[in-house]
């Protein structure tokens, strides 16, 4: 009778305890999602809580894909990344660029007038690494920073290329929604999808630094 | 009289539970520090398991995540709150690594080579990683929180209970 007592007496302990360690784990929940707020809110770096980052985005399964496709594994299907990008961007109503065209309108003397424009949706610091000659940098994660620079050039601008990484990368095409939300004419703009990484490797001129730094410079990778 | 190897085994328990709160409270704030610091980036990954839709949602978990990790982190180390803190962890390490593991599946399959050589930035805060090692270090670190979370670690804790008496 006493050792049943004992057990019962353990078991209600034992309960107890967990109840106080959930209650614990509770509080610090709360207090660690209150933290979290508050750091992100003073953060230089925190996010934007109610801005959508991502405009416009299209979940794979929104848009089909032409050409040959291969069904891999358990029904999933695979394509190459062109034929993604160029069916995104098709869905978007977006323009795509290939690297002749790109080289083209680089060499274009409308360029030095501002009539073409080349604009860089990467970040800060992979711009400073290595860039097109002359393009302006448009980190639209960053919009309220760059938005007042880049929008009345490319307002005035004829022809807007925008690039990013290149392959899946979605930056330029985000930041291209941007700009067309903000007045830019859907005409004028148009995706380099070979981005940065396409135009570096086959030895095209590239820009250290900041815009016009005059640091320029021809990687082949 | 206790008898010296049960003394021995006491100490070595003692020293494993301030080694584990260490260590998964150090693996915490490195892996919180490394996402709070490029918060674009984490929020970018984030976006690619595809689970949740609405912008203020997912900017919430990007924003959020890594300053809770860093905060339970530091709790563990410091041993505050470390049953508390180590349950939340727990919750926190098993979705992940279901979601992680799920996401390697489907790169495994759409890509067609083997399991353990799909390496990919699974927004954990380490960079990329191989599937393989990811997931050992995943279920390492749950064993571990789960065995802070059974009341091992009381050694040099500064609060190791928030509320109620230390026995618990």
């Amino acid at each position: 009778m006493i050792s049943t007592n004992g057990a019962r007496s353990n078991r209600s302990r034992g309960l107890a305890g967990f109840r106080i360690v959930l209650i614990e784990a509770v509080a610090i929940g709360i207090a660690g999602a209150v933290l979290g707020f508050a750091a992100n809110s003073v953060s230089p770096r925190g996010l934007k809580l109610w801005r959508d980052y991502f405009p416009g985005a299209i979940r794979p399964g929104e848009f089909t894909v032409s050409g040959p496709t291969n069904v891999a594994g358990k029904g999933t299907v695979t394509t190459n990344v062109t034929e993604l990008v160029a069916a995104r961007l098709k869905a978007k109503g977006l323009t795509a660029l290939g690297l002749e065209q790109v080289k083209q309108l680089f060499n274009d003397t409308r360029r030095t007038t501002g009539l073409v424009v080349f604009v860089d949706a990467r970040d800060e610091n992979q711009y400073v690494a290595g860039h097109i000659p002359g393009a302006f940098l448009f980190d639209h994660y960053r919009a309220e920073r760059y938005l007042p620079d880049v929008l009345p050039v490319c307002m005035n601008a004829g022809q807007i290329v925008l690039y990013c990484y290149g392959g899946e990368c979605e930056d330029s095409e985000f930041a291209a929604v941007i700009l067309r939300g903000a007045g830019v004419p859907n005409e004028k703009l148009g995706i380099y999808t070979g981005g940065f990484v396409e135009w570096s490797t086959n030895g095209l001129p590239v820009e250290l630094g900041q815009r016009n730094s005059g640091v320029v410079g021809s990687e082949r990778r | 009289m206790i008898p010296g190897w049960r003394k021995a085994g006491r100490v070595i328990v003692e020293a494993g539970g301030v080694i584990a709160r260490l260590v998964v409270g150090g693996m915490f704030i490195y892996a919180g520090l490394n996402k709070a610091l490029d918060p674009v980036g984490f929020l970018k990954l984030l976006r690619q398991y595809d689970l949740v839709h609405t912008p203020v949602v997912l900017n919430s978990i990007a924003a959020v995540l890594p300053w809770f990790e860093i905060f339970c982190g530091l709790l563990l180390v410091c041993g505050v709150g470390v049953r508390g803190s180590a349950v939340l962890l727990v919750t926190m390490l098993v979705p992940f690594t279901a979601i992680v593991l799920g996401r390697a599946l489907e790169l495994h399959a759409n890509a067609g080579i083997p399991f353990c050589a799909v390496k990919f930035d699974c927004g954990c805060g380490t960079g990329e990683v191989y599937i393989c090692s990811k997931l050992v270090e995943n279920v390492l670190m749950t064993l571990l929180s789960v065995w802070l979370a059974c009341g091992y670690g009381r050694k040099f804790a500064l609060r190791y209970n928030l509320f109620g008496s230390g026995d618990v």
